[in-house]
């Protein structure tokens, strides 16, 4: 699944320990949901999408289209 | 606190917690070797003589859940893939020398089949973070 993190990420001149340490996962999680490696569990979706003030599809993209689209 | 400060502490907390259940280990396995070889455990005894070694044996387990714990989601997932190529691999190699035991190769202990899973967890664990790197 694509996903803007690291974007977001650094538009806002964070480190991945510092998002890590704000949504209490480890660095090494945030860079593996960044390099698209590990797709994060819903709430963990969730607590990134409002980390950014943003929705969970402007975060998270599985190249789906959308239903009745 | 930062998440590394956390995470060091947390670290810490569990070698503590492991390293007194590995020092209760140690007395108990020298407890239980003073009753069997003494003499002083005799019948019903003797058994309950030669498990006092995993009360603080279950007190690992209690550790190393504990630890599973504190862990966040990517981390269990590392750990469910290492614990699961461990658990496979493990019925692999136990089962093929069980049955090459039948062919006349040497019996060998109960206490190695912990040993080839440690080493086959090990090497689940280092598969497994470098996937996910």
């Amino acid at each position: 699944m694509n996903n803007t993190i690291r974007a977001l990420r650094t538009a806002r001149g964070l480190s991945q320990e510092a998002l890590g340490s704000a949504l209490n996962v480890s660095r090494q999680t945030i860079n593996a949901i960044e390099a698209g490696r590990y797709d994060p569990s819903l709430p963990l979706a969730f607590k990134l999408a409002r980390f950014f003030a943003l929705h969970i599809e402007d975060v998270f993209d599985d190249g789906e289209e959308k239903l009745g689209s | 606190m930062s998440d590394l400060m956390s995470r060091l502490k947390s670290k810490r907390r569990y070698l503590i917690e492991l390293g007194v259940c590995l020092a209760l280990y140690v007395l108990a396995i020298r407890l239980s070797m003073l009753l069997l070889n003494d003499g002083i455990a005799t019948g019903i005894g003797k058994p309950i003589a030669a498990l006092i070694p995993m009360v603080p044996g279950s007190g690992m387990c209690w550790v190393i859940v504990r630890q599973f714990h504190r862990m966040d989601e990517l981390q269990r997932r590392i750990q469910f893939e290492a614990l699961g190529f461990a658990f496979a691999g493990t019925a692999i190699v136990t089962f093929s020398y069980g049955f090459l035991e039948t062919v006349g190769f040497a019996k060998v202990s109960m206490f190695f089949v912990w040993g080839v899973m440690a080493v086959l967890w090990s090497l689940g664990m280092a598969v497994a973070t470098r996937r996910y790197r």
